[in-house]
């Protein structure tokens, strides 16, 4: 069977892993390609701080809830490895901070050593009288997607550097399957007025001295559009806006004028980091994550499509949950057509 | 008024910190340290800096309480201040983990770190040779940098500083009204101190930025300290032990014991070695003697002996010492 990716970013990259993770052994041959005009260190989950959190909360959607603890899980278990570092996996603590009181974050079981915010810690946080600690995880999309793509490489997933303009020029050339996961641009694809950008952008500055991150929350204005500060393994990202519908990746100087002063506001000790460059890209923000089938009627045999996309300013956090999901996916089509074990006699 | 002119031996962090406090607190008093060594080659500034405590077994517990919520207040502040990257001062969490579960869980210094509590079942997982962990936020506080900030902020008080071996303290009483001796090991020949005796500690400085955690194996002698620019890899306590050189037996142990607890330092890059000499003692001295000089009294305010806990006790200890030299001044 051919299965045909497309997108390079953490979404296309992961699921292209668990499918063949899954059905290597089983559907031979198994011929998986990638597909994408953009590839690592230019997609948008490359400039993601690469922090592991969802939202705070998931308004219901325990399937999503669900998907971030199996990410989660999954790369907590390579920290007993040397991998993780090849994998730009590693631990942080930090402080996720409120205005006021609120319900417990759907995460919190699912972090490590999760705690309410002690009277001493937010003293150190004027304007924020609530707020939680909790060791989570860091995966750096730099250094994540370069992993993911030789792995793939390595068991001989081709990569073609192509923008691919419908569906059906796919399926043309012989791909059994299409796996979507063009992130934003999935409406080049096919309409879809659910997928809308949420514009970001952030700072990257040089402070090492910063060892926890710290994300504030304010209601009102909404998720990311609150300050936040995320030192990585080399910089510190500094955050943050959320412009849903705005498409514009040229970075600006008005928000960045806003993000720096909230953020040195909030750590003090960032007036004394060097700014190193800003960044902007469009979170494929969704009302909740597309990830099923679709069989679109086409002659002379229909296509079928596993869509992958829409996974909003979460898509590290939720990436192997969604990709494990989509491989389950694939194994429905793979059963359909015969090409199961149960098929070889 | 004649300006009283109070000398303090020794410019590792408790003599800096101790020269701080007087000067700032007592304007009326003229300060000069006098050192053999500065930074970048005191004791302090190889030492990673991380605050935690031990128990002195015959000082009240109040008074070693009050020490270090002086050390852990005076630093958080500039830790989360402009100066935290200048002052080389940083907000660290981490665990400190145990082969097996201690007498006392809870020691006396918990309420004064950030957030202590005990580890999980899950974050234990990670140290399958351990079976109880504390986890809590404190401070580090790297001397290469702290110490030129300390210095800076003594001169500012218009403090003076020399750099001179001090053989005794007769040729001090002949210029300085009253002796501070923050001398650290110096204190065996300097004031004849035969229970001061120096603990060698072996450190390795790694690149593993990744790191954001410290890790303590809570008999001291195997820790990872995530710093500004690199990670400190240690340790040993060698009793008795002055050999101030790079053993290779030591650095392959050192490497060995920390890998095991974080396997992603294995193959991180040394970046340097080093070796120190904890001044230690049964107890860190802090008190006043009236010292006999030829015939003269001479008063003497110590402030010594605090082992492998220079950093985390400095500053309060300085704030005693200073209370101890405005006795002095009272009494005058």
């Amino acid at each position: 069977m051919r299965v045909a990716v497309i997108g390079a970013g953490v979404i296309g990259l992961s699921t292209a892993q668990s499918i063949y993770e899954q059905y290597h052994s089983i559907v031979t041959p198994l011929i998986i390609e990638v597909y994408a005009d953009c590839f690592t260190p230019l997609t948008t989950s490359d400039g993601a701080a690469g922090f592991w959190q969802p939202y705070l909360y998931d308004k219901g959607n325990i399937q999503e809830t669900k998907w971030n603890k199996e990410t989660f899980d999954y790369l907590l278990s390579f920290l007993s490895s040397p991998e993780s570092v090849k994998m730009g996996v590693f631990l942080q603590s930090g402080y996720n901070l409120c205005t006021e009181p609120c319900p417990d974050p759907s995460f919190k079981d699912i972090v490590l050593g999760f705690r309410q915010l002690t009277e001493r810690e937010l003293q150190l946080f004027p304007g924020y009288n609530f707020g939680w600690f909790n060791t989570a995880l860091m995966v750096e999309g730099k250094t994540y997607l370069p992993w993911l793509t030789d792995w793939l490489q390595t068991r001989g997933v081709k990569f073609y550097h192509r923008k691919i303009g419908s569906f059906k020029e796919l399926a043309e050339t012989g791909a059994d399957v299409i796996v979507n996961c063009s992130g934003i641009r999935s409406r080049e694809l096919q309409a879809d007025p659910e997928l809308k950008p949420g514009r970001g952008q952030i700072v990257k500055v040089d402070a090492p001295w910063l060892k926890h991150w710290i994300c504030t929350h304010n209601f009102t204005a909404g998720t990311y559009n609150s300050p936040y500060i995320i030192p990585g393994s080399r910089l510190v990202t500094v955050g943050g806006v959320f412009q849903l519908g705005n498409w514009n990746e040229q970075s600006n100087s008005a928000d960045h004028k806003r993000i720096w002063e909230n953020a040195c506001q909030l750590e003090p000790s960032l007036k004394h980091a060097r700014i190193v460059e800003d960044w902007s890209g469009l979170r494929p923000v969704r009302s909740k994550v597309r990830l099923e089938r679709e069989t679109i009627q086409s002659s002379p045999t229909p296509i079928e499509v596993i869509h992958n996309y829409g996974h909003g300013g979460f898509g590290l956090t939720i990436h192997r949950g969604c990709a494990q999901e989509a491989a389950r996916l694939f194994g429905q089509i793979v059963e359909q057509k015969g090409k199961g074990p149960k098929a070889r006699l | 008024m004649k300006s009283v002119k109070v000398v303090v031996v020794g410019a590792g962090v408790v003599g800096l910190s101790t020269a701080v406090c007087i000067a700032e607190a007592l304007p009326s008093c003229s300060v000069t340290v006098l050192a053999e060594k500065f930074s970048p080659d005191t004791t302090s500034d190889g030492a990673a800096g991380i605050l935690l405590p031990t128990q002195f077994p015959d000082i009240p517990v109040e008074r070693q309480r009050r020490w270090f919520r002086d050390s852990f207040d005076h630093l958080l502040t500039i830790a989360h201040s402009q100066h935290s990257s200048d002052a080389g001062v940083m907000q660290s969490s981490g665990v400190q983990i145990f082969k097996e579960v201690p007498a006392i869980k809870k020691p006396f210094w918990s309420e004064i770190v950030i957030g202590f509590r005990f580890m999980t079942d899950r974050e234990l997982k990670r140290f399958p040779d351990h079976k109880f962990g504390q986890a809590f936020t404190t401070i580090k506080c790297e001397c290469s940098s702290y110490l030129p900030w300390l210095e800076k902020r003594f001169k500012k008080a218009r403090g003076q500083v020399q750099q001179r071996r001090v053989n005794d303290l007769l040729e001090l009483s002949k210029s300085y009204d009253i002796i501070v001796n923050c001398s650290g090991l110096g204190s065996i020949k300097l004031v004849g101190d035969t229970e001061v005796y120096p603990v060698r500690g072996q450190v390795l400085k790694v690149e593993a930025p990744w790191l954001q955690h410290f890790i303590r194996d809570s008999d001291g002698c195997t820790y990872i300290y995530p710093g500004i620019k690199s990670v400190t890899l240690g340790g040993t306590r060698q009793e008795c032990d002055g050999n101030l050189q790079v053993d290779k037996e030591d650095t392959k142990g050192i490497l060995e014991r920390c890998c095991r607890l974080e396997s992603s330092v294995c193959k991180a890059k040394v970046l340097s070695q080093w070796v120190g000499l904890r001044p230690s003692r049964r107890n860190v001295r802090v008190e006043r003697e009236v010292v006999q000089l030829h015939g003269q009294p001479v008063p003497v305010v110590h402030n010594y002996g605090h082992g492998g806990w220079g950093v985390t006790l400095a500053w309060g200890t300085a704030l005693d010492a200073l209370g101890l030299v405005r006795q002095y001044l009272d009494e005058i």
